[in-house]
């Protein structure tokens, strides 16, 4: 788990670089909805629309205290985003040597690269929403039938989990695996045992907090939230306009990269943006200090 | 190689220069930490000895759904979304027209105690419990001395007025049994 203090984290956000620059290139799809708040007392501000420094500071630390309870659930919620965006780019961290700064070349790099199979990615993508599942109950609470309390609150979505959510439509989904991601992903699952999908390491990064008694019970689990939310996903996806053209088109243009090497694009997304752990972080933050605003 | 070598003996120059400009500005001080504000609870809430951030004997949150008002006269459209459920807190959002205009909230102060005693300060009352403005944007309740509810605007567009037109609307003689 993540040792940083939350406002050491919500500080160090980045407000430029690869991960923002693709964020802002699916504005398109959801206009307006993120704006890359970062900086703890700034999200308090954002979020509260408080200017009072006494009341900020006891806001403030009503929400550290919070998340410093490992039994808030807030701790795993963040370990869940960030192991989980990891664990996919697990395959090109050793030439990201100089990922700290970002500054990276599309062309340098695209040709280390090796695109992922399609079932790994298909995996990689179920794999992630379910970690938006668990993550959500963790930072919400939300007891009870978790599933369909996720689907009432994701129809609520906003702001920057609205922006996680196209990100991931977009760049683990449509940009890898075409128009029919959902169908892909759902198939994977369906075509595979337990111990296969012990063996896609996005998976077995996050495992632990997946629900299910072992690896057969997990997969259970990963498949029926899938499935649930996998309509929805759908119907965002037509309803936001999005497509592989538009998405790579818009993101060709905000990162400079060329069009024709469609098959690399996912595994660049992959080794060269933290989109999950960017905006985790957000959400987390908002929702701590949503809570924390009331409480004080 | 003759660029490598020319940027290693440049380095050193560029670095001596800028220092050498820079004498008495603040540029090279190292950033200040935006958020030492925090590190002293950090340090409190840290570590194997901190201490609960919610008391064990605190109302479960789910407990307290059932006071929230769902539907408001005069607020036609306004629809209250389940938003947070956590021991001894939650949460409901206000939307309107998929915007989000206020949250409204109840927590158990046994936890936080503070939350509680500010409420000595109030000088008046809502459905006979005693009332007070929090901040710029919120309105509090404090419930048989221990249940806090709260209704923030989240839109400028949700005034004082409305906040306390909601806070009307809670089962506040309710949730005081919860305290019995």
């Amino acid at each position: 788990m993540s040792k940083k203090a939350i406002f050491e984290v919500v500080d160090g956000l980045p407000t430029k670089g690869l991960t923002v620059m693709s964020l802002k290139a699916l504005d398109f799809a959801v206009p307006g909805q993120w704006n890359n708040v970062v900086g703890f007392t700034n999200t308090i501000k954002d979020v509260t629309g408080e200017t009072d420094e006494a009341l900020i500071q006891e806001i403030g630390e009503r929400a550290v205290t919070l998340y410093n309870d490992k039994s808030e659930g807030y701790q795993k919620a963040l370990w869940l985003y960030q192991t989980v965006d990891a664990g996919s780019s697990a395959l090109g961290t050793g030439m990201l040597a100089n990922k700290a700064t970002e500054n990276i070349s599309f062309l340098g790099l695209i040709n280390k690269l090796t695109p992922k199979p399609e079932k790994a990615q298909s995996f990689d993508l179920t794999v992630k929403l379910v970690v938006e599942l668990v993550a959500f109950c963790q930072i919400n609470g939300i007891p009870g039938d978790s599933i369909g309390d996720f689907l009432a609150a994701v129809k609520d979505y906003g702001g920057e989990s609205l922006m996680r959510m196209a990100a991931l439509v977009a760049y683990d989904g449509l940009v890898p695996l075409g128009p029919s991601y959902a169908e892909k992903g759902l198939d994977a699952l369906k075509g595979t045992s337990g111990s296969d999908l012990d063996n896609n390491k996005t998976f077995r990064s996050v495992r632990e907090l997946i629900p299910g008694n072992n690896d057969k019970g997990k997969l259970t689990f990963v498949t029926e939230s899938f499935e649930s939310v996998k309509d929805w996903m759908v119907g965002f996806t037509e309803e936001k306009g999005l497509t592989q053209d538009k998405v790579v088109t818009n993101l060709s243009k905000a990162v400079d990269l060329s069009k024709n090497k469609l098959e690399y694009l996912g595994a660049f997304m992959d080794v060269a943006t933290n989109y999950y752990e960017h905006t985790g972080a957000q959400t987390l933050a908002r929702r701590l200090i949503e809570r924390a605003a009331a409480e004080v | 190689m003759v660029t490598t070598r020319l940027r290693r003996l440049l380095a050193p120059l560029m670095l001596s220069a800028l220092l050498l400009f820079s004498t008495g500005c603040a540029t090279l001080s190292p950033p200040e930490n935006p958020s030492a504000q925090f590190e002293q609870v950090q340090g409190e809430t840290s570590g194997r000895k901190a201490p609960d951030a919610v008391a064990k004997d605190a109302v479960k949150g789910g407990k307290f759904n059932t006071f929230f008002p769902r539907t408001v006269a005069g607020y036609d459209g306004y629809d209250v979304v389940p938003a947070q459920e956590k021991q001894g807190f939650a949460q409901f959002k206000v939307n309107e027209g998929g915007g989000n205009v206020a949250v409204l909230s109840i927590n158990d102060t046994i936890s936080n105690p503070a939350a509680a005693t500010k409420y000595e300060s109030s000088s008046r009352q809502i459905q006979g419990y005693p009332a007070l403005t929090i901040g710029s944007k919120g309105t509090g309740v404090l419930v048989a001395d221990r249940f806090q509810v709260k209704v923030q605007s989240r839109a400028d567009s949700f005034t004082e007025d409305d906040r306390d037109a909601w806070l009307q609307k809670f089962d506040l003689k309710g949730l005081s049994k919860l305290a019995e």
